[in-house]
């Protein structure tokens, strides 16, 4: 989707560009003079079209949902280039985290690899299982065989913090 | 008898994937008189879930820390770029706003957990490069690296974002190519050197991701090489177990022997292959290792 596209569909909200601006991060739009230089070392731009300055630009216009809706946010690799090289100290990898954040919190279309690590954190306390691995022999191996210790356990009321944690806002 | 007494923390892809990190850091820290104490009731990082919610990825940060704060021990090492940012983040954003501290804290005391902010995060290579230091690092060498010509992956979330102090410079880092030159090896330049593995975008775009590591050990089997060594198990994961996928990204069957760096000391301490998990690499270390024997053969 092109800029274009996004900014003819529908006007700008700004109800939801202050919500998008008081996630947490240390992320800046209104600072944002779009000299391009975040997304000209971006290595989500050549690959996946990623502009974060487009993004950046779109958010401080108000277009919060349409660029939530695009699904731009999940483009970016968060490598820190930008939010590194920004003069005006914007943070564009931030921005795109507070995106994510708010794509969870409407109700959107979200990756499901990101829905299925957040239900193994509530139920496990970590992001997958302990995998079976083979060597370089084809034998299966876990972690008892390697002679590593048992993975830690979060307590029972791990679990209602977390889920309290991710309910506040 | 042990040195030093350090907690440490291993975090979800090492503990249930990258063995192989474990497996050797367990073992050179052994070899180096670190006493290493697992943490009991440990959770994620955060680090995946600050694309959920950034509060409840400040959270998990913070509750690690506390386990780690009751040990009373006061370093806590890390083997993980994203672990080492996570807790650093949080660290700075609880101190800088109390009223965030506040309300992580009274959740955390439901779990019997107190957050002080007291302990210093380390990761591996700055805990090797500046705490260890190289007298001690060159005195445990016992197979003369020589002649390895290898390249370093520093990963981004090690080196930056600068402001909030990293273990390394942002563009221009050295302690990954110390560590490397310390043992005998020579670590080589290459223009891709900070090129990002793609490792996040595994969950959202791992077509991207798999280009991104596909790209960069494509460009090192340009730069003769005999191996790449990193110091992240998220890129480990991206350049050593998917190396075949990420090479059939960019359409080459690309090669590169991959290693953690405490497996690559542990090779030039002479300890046992096995122990350092390199039965476990998916990438070729063989011929990497057939390339050290080579060197110490008079
Ligand atoms: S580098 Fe900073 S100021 Fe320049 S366009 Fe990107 S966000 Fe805006
Ligand atoms: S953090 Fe994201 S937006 Fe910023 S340069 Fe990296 S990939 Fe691009």
């Amino acid at each position: 989707m092109t800029l274009i596209d996004l900014m003819t569909s529908k006007g700008p909200d700004l109800g939801l560009r202050l919500k998008a601006l008081k996630k947490a991060g240390e992320h800046k739009p209104y600072d944002c003079y779009q000299c391009a230089r975040c997304s000209s070392g971006c290595p989500s731009m050549k690959l996946l079209e990623l502009k974060p300055h487009e993004v950046v630009g779109l958010v401080r216009m108000g277009f919060v949902e349409e660029v939530i809706e695009s699904g731009m946010a999940w483009a970016c690799a968060s490598c820190l280039k930008c939010k590194e090289r920004c003069p005006q100290d914007v943070a564009p990898a931030d921005l795109m985290l507070a995106l994510r954040n708010l794509a969870f919190e409407m109700g959107k279309e979200v990756p499901e690899a990101y829905t299925r690590i957040l239900s193994e954190v509530m139920e496990f306390g970590f992001v997958q299982r302990p995998q079976e691995v083979l060597t370089k022999r084809l034998v299966r191996v876990n972690r008892e065989r390697l002679g590593l210790p048992k993975m830690p356990e979060p307590s029972e009321r791990f679990k209602s913090t977390f889920l309290r944690a991710l309910e506040e806002l | 008898m042990f040195a030093l007494k350090v907690a440490v923390f291993w975090g979800c892809i090492t503990q249930t994937s990258q063995y192989a990190c474990e497996l050797s850091v367990r073992r050179i820290m052994k070899e180096l008189n670190v006493e290493l104490v697992d943490l009991e009731g440990t959770s994620c990082c955060g680090t995946p879930i600050k694309s959920v919610s950034a509060y409840a990825s400040i959270y998990l940060a913070a509750r690690n820390l506390a386990i780690a704060e009751a040990t009373g021990l006061t370093d806590l090492l890390t083997v993980c770029n994203g672990c080492h940012l996570s807790f650093t983040e949080a660290m700075r954003f609880l101190k800088a706003d109390e009223a965030l501290r506040a309300r992580v804290s009274s959740l955390m005391s439901e779990e019997g957990l107190t957050y002080e902010g007291s302990v210093n995060v380390w990761h591996v290579m700055d805990f090797l490069h500046d705490v260890i230091k190289k007298e001690a690092i060159t005195k445990a060498v016992k197979r003369s690296l020589k002649g390895l010509r290898l390249a370093v992956h520093y990963g981004c979330h090690i080196i930056r974002p600068s402001p909030l102090g990293r273990p390394d410079d942002p563009e221009e880092p050295r302690k990954l190519d110390d560590l490397v030159e310390w043992i005998g090896a020579v670590s080589v330049n290459y223009s891709e050197k900070l090129d990002c593995c793609g490792a996040m975008l595994m969950l959202s775009r791992p077509d991207g991701a798999l280009t991104m590591a596909g790209s960069k050990l494509k460009a090192l089997r340009e730069c003769d090489v005999d191996g790449l060594v990193v110091i992240c198990p998220s890129c480990h994961r991206m350049f050593d177990e998917r190396q075949r996928s990420a090479g059939a990204a960019v359409g080459v069957d690309v090669r590169v022997p991959t290693l953690y760096y405490a497996q690559l000391l542990g090779i030039s301490m002479g300890i046992d292959e096995e122990e350092l998990g390199l039965h476990l690499n998916r990438s070729p270390v063989d011929e990497l290792l057939s390339k050290v024997k080579d060197a110490l053969s008079p």
